[in-house]
């Protein structure tokens, strides 16, 4: 029998762009065609994994930690969850905004993890979902080498998406130069914005990568939260789930790893120009108010 | 006006001096600092890169390099200079506030490539300090970096462990450094067919030359061919010629990379090469062995028939009789010890091993604090305190500090406490002899070069022990009660 | 007329360094070019520069900001419980290390003892606040004899953002004593130097002030500032300025108590030994209160009693007659020491290389001996200290800033003294190589080294180091 590789991705993305819920709907939807997964929440909300729970807030790895004193009497088990399709869970967690240092949650978390051999042979793939933006060096923790070879970065057709996505990529370039890390695609999740398809995949092709998948927005996937699962498992006959099946699917069997090249900033203004995105205005105008 | 009126300068009284003197003896002072939550006061354990440290002075012509702040490099190598008195020559890529801003990759570069050029090791092993932990260097990347922009040759050894010092202690750094020097060096080695004929040792964070030195003697009485790892006896105890001497010893690194062959490894202390043995069971050749530190004649007979049954070879007959002179010695000496009150603090490894020859010698280890470690030392020890009757009702204390243990000792007191030098306040707040062992021992000279394990090693703790109370017996009795035999 | 000493040059001094500097990479030669020369005596000012960042990799004898703050400024103060804030090792590696003794009932009304926040994973994800504002409340509680708590930052701390000052004003409130933020995070700085001056502004901004003497003031209230007890040299100096007929009110920080220092604005002079560490609250205290400050030296005979002289003329008759006799009086004793071992020591040479301001300070104690300095340097001084050394150091000499151990071997290999005096790190590699050596930060663990009491332990120590038969052996038949 062939050695089976696992394969290590992560998730970035602007805040609130629908990461997780994104990030859930295609774990459940490799799950749904039989592969073994886990999720690594890698953010301090710690809400990476409730839809495949079912639970309102699962046990972080640093709330235990917190609990117990050390991580060296924190147990796999304490933070180690099965949800939907077998789907392995753990949240990294961490503080509240403003205090102490999340970023190093993400690193303790993921060296107890390794550490307790929670990254079984028998696993297809493991998904971090990772914080809005890279902004020290824990966040990048899930993309260092023998990490997640894959990125995926979630992003739609508003501009501060674009320009998040076109950061993260500038910080792809940078671990990619040391390691094997690559862009894999952007994945639109759609807001219903004007040529929304058009312009992501005019960025993506821009950035060198793909847009491995246009999400339409559809209100079953709020009605499948507030229920605490993905479409996936509450409606499996829905359209939507197969959007997300349909993700899952090209995700599975994408083989197109890039080194980005991200844009320099006016470059990404005049793509965004030419969609509408943004309007063109006089250089003199600049600076001045409404009623100057 | 009040607030901000400005206090007249309080000096304490004489009778507040005498209250609180006598309070912190009693139960309820005990009670409310056990009750601590917080505060550590007075602590046990160091922090992980100097466990780090040490590994990389064990190994030949290899220099330390702390990725970090300056201040923690000279801290580390100020421990090592005050209790073997020997230099450490060690180097620091010193990163500073612009280090924690945008990382410490540039620092890394140019001080690899000035101790590279300066100090002409063969290997440099790199551990961090918490400032690179905390901000999240990525040391693998950075070193990759390093080597491709020609900083040191591309084929130059650079292992690295992450070293966090809010984690662990100082055992912890010690299996991070060995474990990825020993899979660095190893790497690609291993050949094909059976193991050779040898033995990997790792003695474990040890301060004790005469420790290592005697791991040798042992070996070659049997006349297995060995590679101890780290071995710093002539590293910490080396010669003074007239010459300075950067690396004057270490394991050599060819012996080191072959050790992936050997047919067995033992580690002897746990605690400190969980890690460590983990991958020498997953890659090494041979067989991976686990065993307690040889304090005693037990854990001492139970290392020799692990060699004997090993490598099929009886057990020396010198090591034979050395076996029967300290017994001979604990039998003669047991009366001056028998029954007396210990209170023993260290690290995991070395206090399974005290408490074992404790044990054999009729000795109650009464309070075992260790200020740092989990809940599987706890059991361990607990399991191991139930084998005698000498154990029976003896407290284990874990991540409990030296005032938790002063408290322990003015309410619940022993005969004796053994440990390193931070325990002498204790000894003379309680007039109980201090007994050292451990490191640091920074206030005498030469203990480190004195064995304590292995059959000599238990005459020797003995000795010290047993000849202490006869001190105090001769310098304390009144002059009806004084004589000439003891 | 400046200082010369026999076969010491400056070509010899600068072909010395070319040749050292050359081996170097040429990055780091150009880097340590300026913080290396032979001294000029008469030059206006130093041409070493100093107080520059560390070169990576090149094996300093450096410490850090928070080195500065716990062993020099705040360790010394006995009746405060200093909390080494962060992970274990900073306040396990400085707990007794630095010899400042202290009066006192340990664990009761003197604390030289080691309180940590001891860190986890936990405290660094979610941060140390609440712990430190518990970890406060219980040292107060256990240790209720303490007149003050002072918390000392290690690199976390600064790292994670943490705001210790916030904590430190709610629990002084709460406890009614001085509770005192010191953010002293090791990358801070390029050395021990910045926590000085941190420890000097949390003085000025959380201390000085905020207490007043019972007694009444006197025209002879002096404090002594800048001697931190190594080995018990405030007990030494201090008898002198008594018999002096000073008052010394509060001593910085030495054996020293925070409730003094609080109230040292009251005092009408302030004697500095250590400029460097301590020059900062000087000029605080001049500026704020009209407190003139003057300089000491308090090593050798010769500079004893230059000092004594200089301290007395800042007061009326009856003080500088006072100085005079004892002058009087310690010098035939002083005079006993220089007849006993100066002709044992007659001719050596020493280099130097330590702290504050002994690279300087000793060398009159030296050349009392008969023992002339071929070269010396600082760990961590600033332009001002360099300046004030050239005027003790002969032409010629060398002196070096922050040297690196690569460095430092080669100058001795080279000017072969008789003794180095430097610290423990370098101790034993110089021994290895049947050099005599005394550590010149810990005195060794003897001392006092201050005073006339101290200058007799001094000379007897350094005898004792150049003239120990076990040299003779080092060198064997065979």
């Amino acid at each position: 029998m062939a050695e089976k590789k696992m394969r290590q991705i992560a998730i970035y993305g602007k805040g609130g762009i629908g990461k997780s819920t994104t990030t859930q709907n295609t774990v459940a939807g490799l799950a749904s065609l039989g592969k073994k997964v886990m999720i690594i929440g890698c953010d301090p909300k710690a809400d990476s994994t409730r839809l495949i729970l079912h639970a309102k807030a699962q046990e972080t790895v640093m709330d235990k930690v917190r609990e117990l004193g050390t991580v060296e009497d924190l147990e796999l088990e304490d933070v180690l969850k099965w949800g939907y399709g077998d789907v392995k869970c753990v949240e990294s967690g961490g503080p509240e905004p403003g205090v102490g240092c999340a970023g190093r949650g993400v690193i303790t978390a993921i060296n107890f993890l390794e550490e307790e051999g929670a990254y079984t042979p028998d696993l297809d793939f493991v998904f971090y979902d990772v914080l809005g933006d890279v902004v020290c060096g824990g966040f990048a923790m899930p993309i260092r080498e023998n990490k997640a070879q894959e990125i995926y970065i979630v992003v739609s057709g508003e501009m501060m998406a674009m320009y998040a996505a076109n950061n993260i990529c500038k910080g792809i370039v940078k671990y990619a130069a040391s390691g094997s890390v690559r862009l894999a695609g952007l994945i639109c999740n759609s807001r219903n914005t004007d040529r929304e398809a058009d312009l992501i995949t005019a960025l993506a092709s821009k950035l060198g990568t793909q847009m491995i998948h246009f999400v339409p927005r559809d209100n079953q996937v709020q009605r499948a939260e507030l229920r605490r699962m993905t479409v996936i498992e509450y409606s499996p006959e829905h359209k939507q789930a197969n959007e997300y099946r349909e993700l899952a699917r090209k995700i599975a069997e994408n083989e197109m790893f890039v080194v980005p090249t991200p844009l320099e900033m006016e470059e990404l203004e005049d793509l965004l120009m030419e969609f509408g995105i943004m309007e063109v205005d006089d250089e003199e105008n600049i600076g001045k108010a409404e009623n100057a | 006006m009040t607030e901000n009126a400005v206090k007249k300068v309080y000096r304490t009284t004489p009778e507040e001096v005498d209250k609180v003197r006598k309070w912190i003896l009693t139960e309820d002072y005990k009670e409310k600092n056990f009750a601590r939550e917080a505060l550590v006061v007075n602590p046990a354990h160091a922090c992980q890169p100097l466990g780090a440290e040490m590994v990389a002075h064990g190994f030949k012509d290899t220099l330390p390099f702390v990725h970090g702040s300056q201040g923690c490099a000279s801290y580390f190598r100020s421990t090592f200079n005050r209790h073997f008195r020997e230099p450490a020559p060690t180097v620091a890529d010193a990163m500073t506030e612009d280090g924690a801003v945008f990382g410490g990759q540039n620092n890394l570069f140019e001080g690899l490539e000035n101790a590279y050029t300066l100090y002409k090791p063969k290997m440099m092993a790199v551990f961090t300090t918490c400032m690179p932990e905390v901000i999240g260097d990525d040391l693998t990347a950075f070193i990759r970096n390093a080597k491709s922009a020609g900083h040191v040759p591309e084929d130059f050894p650079l292992p690295y462990a992450n070293t966090p010092s809010f984690n662990g202690t100082h055992i912890n750094g010690y299996d991070s450094m060995l474990k990825s020097i020993l899979e660095y060096l190893t790497e690609g080695k291993k050949k094909d067919g059976a193991p050779k004929e040898s033995l990997n040792l790792i003695p474990g964070f040890d301060g004790n030359t005469a420790n290592y030195r005697e791991y040798k003697r042992i070996l070659e009485a049997f006349g297995i061919p060995y590679t101890l790892m780290a071995d710093i006896s002539d590293s910490f105890d080396s010669v003074c010629d007239g010459t300075y001497r950067l690396y004057p010893g270490g394991t050599p690194l060819e012996d080191a990379a072959d050790s992936i062959n050997a047919k067995a490894t033992i580690s002897l202390q746990k605690y400190s090469t969980i890690q460590t043995m983990r991958m020498v069971k997953d890659t090494f050749a041979g067989s991976a062995e686990v065993m307690p530190m040889p304090i005693g004649i037990k854990n001492t007979d139970a290392f020799l028939m692990k060699l004997s049954e090993l490598f099929g070879k009886p057990i020396p007959e010198e090591l034979k009789a050395e076996r029967g002179r300290a017994v001979d010695a604990m039998t003669d000496g047991h009366q001056y010890v028998h029954g007396k009150k210990f209170a023993v603090y260290g690290d995991p490894d070395y206090l399974l091993g005290l408490v074992s020859f404790m044990l054999e010698m009729g000795m109650i280890p009464w309070h075992v604090l260790c200020s740092r470690s989990n809940r599987k030392f706890e059991k361990e020890m607990k399991a191991l305190l139930e084998t005698s009757e000498f154990g029976t009702g003896c407290n284990v204390w874990i991540n409990r500090d030296l005032w938790h243990l002063h408290s322990l000792l003015a309410t619940d007191p022993v005969d004796g406490i053994i440990g390193d030098t931070h325990g002498k306040y204790l000894a003379r707040d309680h007039k109980i002899p201090l007994f050292r062992v451990g490191f640091p021992i920074i206030d005498r000279i030469n203990l480190h070069r004195t064995p304590l394990i292995g059959y000599n090693g238990a005459v020797n703790l003995l000795s010290m022990i047993a000849n202490k109370f006869l001190d105090i017996v001769d310098d304390t009795s009144d002059d009806q009660w004084f004589e000439m035999m003891r | 007329m400046s200082k010369t000493i026999e076969g010491i040059t400056t070509e010899r001094s600068e072909k010395l360094i070319t040749e050292t500097l050359n081996e170097m990479p040429e990055k780091a030669q150009k880097k340590r070019r300026p913080h290396v020369g032979a001294n000029e005596p008469e030059a206006e000012t130093c041409a070493v520069k100093s107080n520059r960042k560390t070169i990576p990799g090149v094996m300093s004898a450096r410490g850090c900001a928070y080195a500065g703050a716990k062993g020099v400024v705040w360790g010394p103060i006995r009746d405060m419980v200093h909390v080494s804030h962060g992970p274990i090792g900073c306040g396990f590696y400085s707990w007794g290390t630095r010899r400042n003794l202290v009066q006192g009932v340990p664990g009761v009304t003197s604390f030289a003892m080691d309180f940590t926040s001891d860190f986890q994973e936990r405290d660094i994800v979610y941060g140390g606040d609440k712990k430190l504002e518990k970890l406060i409340g219980e040292a107060d509680q256990l240790f209720p004899l303490n007149h003050g708590i002072s918390v000392l930052s290690e690199c976390p701390v600064g790292l994670i953002g943490d705001d210790i000052n916030a904590v430190t004003k709610k629990m002084e409130q709460e406890l009614g004593k001085l509770v005192v933020p010191c953010n002293c995070e090791g990358f801070r700085g390029v050395s021990q130097s910045l926590g000085h001056h941190i420890s000097n502004d949390s003085i000025r901004d959380f201390v000085i002030g905020k207490r007043e003497f019972e007694e009444p003031s006197s025209p002879y209230d002096v404090a002594l500032i800048g001697d931190y007890n190594i080995g018990g040299d405030v007990w030494a100096a201090k008898p002198i300025l008594e018999e002096m007929g000073l008052n010394v009110k509060a001593t910085w920080t030495g054996d020293g108590a925070i409730e003094e220092i609080a109230a040292t604005h009251q005092v009408k002079l302030n004697l500095i030994h250590c400029y460097r560490s301590m020059n900062y609250m000087c000029k605080v205290m001049e500026e704020k209160w009209g407190i003139p400050w003057v300089e000491y030296n308090f090593f050798g005979p010769t500079k004893i009693a230059e000092s004594i002289r200089k301290i007395a003329a800042l007061f009326d008759e009856s003080i500088q007659e006072k100085a005079e006799a004892v002058i009087a009086k310690y010098t035939p004793g002083a005079q006993a020491v220089i007849d006993r071992y100066r002709p044992r020591l007659e001719g050596k040479t020493a280099m130097l290389f330590v702290g504050g301001l002994r690279p300087r300070h000793t060398v009159g104690a030296y050349e009392d001996l008969g023992i002339q300095i071929t070269g010396t340097g600082y760990e961590f001084a600033h332009q001002d200290d360099y300046d004030r050394t050239s005027a003790e150091m002969a032409k010629g000499t060398l002196i070096y800033d922050d040297v690196s151990e690569f460095e430092f071997e080669r100058y001795v290999e080279e000017l072969k003294p008789d003794l180095v005096g430097s610290g423990i790190k370098e101790k034993y590699v110089f021994q290895k190589a049947g050099i005599p050596f005394r550590q010149m930060h810990s005195w060794d663990y003897s001392g006092p080294y201050h005073g006339y009491t101290g200058f007799e332990i001094f000379a007897r120590d350094i005898d004792m180091a150049i003239n120990s038969p076990t040299w003779k052996l080092v060198k064997s038949p065979f």
